[in-house]
């Protein structure tokens, strides 16, 4: 283990961005990282299922993404930053993903911030 | 020669350029966040520099996983502004200092600092976000910027230490330009938030005080941590302060904190903190009769006797 990272295996509920979860998620993230192209996301809108043949995403990594399935996405190995592409696509913001994250709806993590409106 | 003015800190939410753009100054939610930056950019309009260099990190949004750079520099005369989903925001192209750059590029090396360079790339809101709320675009942006990325999205990252000898090796490479030029060091990112993982929403507000007080008063302490301590505390894009340290490696250790301003009203704690190098030395007073001149004193007389 990185001697910089060692300790954070005990924190709960995080997941590091490394050379492992990068390598095994590398298809997944191009595809999501593509999204900052007007064509790819045209594409992805007007046929979300060619533009994952395309991607030559497996079956999982394709429901993650049909589903929106952010913590399922966050444990495979998505960079949080090639989802918020997916979220910006998807009309989702960044407090919705962290409330995915979370396990709570929008509503209940709002209710745990200091000003719910500075959205 | 150039000169180095001060140097800032700043978060670089993507709301923070959002609520410029949807001209957010007067709202309740928004306003403590503008006013914060209000001395920040009269600081810049009366000191008026021609280079802000940045520190400053991408979002997998102009670079990717099959090559991320450590550290990157930019070198180009104009970087459009990134598409990050939404289209490009509607601000104008940053405009570059190419020759401060490729200088910096050449010191740098020679240095044994072996850095990137990069021409013409998109740059994304770890510039642009806080950029319009100090040193706002009217129409076009007050002056040149030299972009440096810095990884801290995929593991392994650079080290605090790496971070604030970089910021050091820019001061050297800054100070050597020969030509007069007045430049504010800039790092973006942090201070406590987490992007992933159950521990989603995470913020530690008395860990966000002590980095601000121990970013001015004994930065040594901070760049000692390991970044296991940066996430810990401060959440797993906590570890994004790392860019403050290279800010304030390349300022000089009289450099003092001048104001700063701290809200969090969401998910990531948004700070700004400004620091300023002590003036030139003021003129020479005039010895009072009744202190025996100085040596240096007498000898300059005698060269005007």
């Amino acid at each position: 283990m990185n001697p910089q990272l060692k300790g954070t295996e005990e924190l709960q509920g995080t997941y590091l961005f490394d050379l492992a979860a990068s390598a095994k998620a590398l298809r997944l993230n191009r595809f999501l990282h593509g999204l900052t192209a007007a064509q790819n996301r045209a594409n992805f809108k007007n046929n979300p299922e060619a533009a994952l043949d395309k991607a030559g995403l497996t079956a999982e990594e394709r429901r993650m993404v049909r589903e929106l399935d952010w913590v399922a996405l966050m444990r495979y190995g998505a960079s949080f930053f090639c989802l918020e592409k997916l979220g910006r696509v998807k009309g989702v913001s960044n407090p919705e993903m962290v409330a995915g994250f979370r396990g709570e709806t929008l509503e209940e993590f709002l209710k745990t911030r200091n000003v719910p409106g500075a959205r | 020669m150039a000169k180095i003015l001060g140097g800032i800190g700043t978060s670089h939410v993507p709301t923070i350029g959002g609520a410029y753009d949807r001209n957010k100054q007067n709202d309740p939610d928004w306003a403590p966040l503008f006013r914060g930056y209000e001395p920040v950019k009269a600081w810049l309009s009366v000191r008026k520099p021609d280079v802000l260099v940045f520190f400053y990190n991408d979002h997998a949004t102009t670079f990717f996983f099959d090559h991320y750079p450590t550290f990157a520099l930019g070198v180009s005369a104009e970087y459009p502004i990134a598409d990050e989903g939404l289209g490009p925001r509607a601000v104008p192209p940053l405009r570059g200092h190419a020759d401060l750059a490729r200088h910096m590029a050449d010191a740098l090396v020679n240095d044994e600092f072996d850095i990137s360079v990069f021409q013409d790339l998109p740059i994304d809101h770890g510039v642009h976000s806080p950029l319009t709320l100090f040193w706002p675009p009217s129409p076009d942006w007050p002056g040149k910027i030299v972009p440096i990325e810095i990884n801290v999205l995929q593991h392994p990252i650079p080290t605090p230490a790496r971070c604030w000898k970089l910021g050091q090796a820019v001061r050297r490479a800054v100070l050597s330009y020969p030509e007069d030029l007045k430049v504010v060091i800039v790092g973006t990112g942090g201070l406590s938030h987490q992007m992933n993982g159950e521990r989603a929403g995470f913020n530690n507000e008395k860990w966000d005080m002590k980095f601000l007080d121990l970013i001015a008063r004994d930065p040594k302490k901070l760049t000692a941590m390991r970044h296991a301590d940066y996430i810990r505390l401060g959440g797993t894009e906590g570890a994004e302060e790392i860019m403050w340290l290279a800010m304030r490696g390349a300022l000089s250790p009289r450099a003092k904190k001048i104001h700063q301003n701290y809200y969090l009203p969401m998910t990531t704690a948004m700070a700004v903190a400004l620091f300023e190098e002590p003036g030139e030395k003021p003129a020479a007073k005039k010895p009072r009769a009744s202190r025996k001149p100085s040596r240096n004193a007498a000898q300059r007389a005698r060269a005007f006797a």
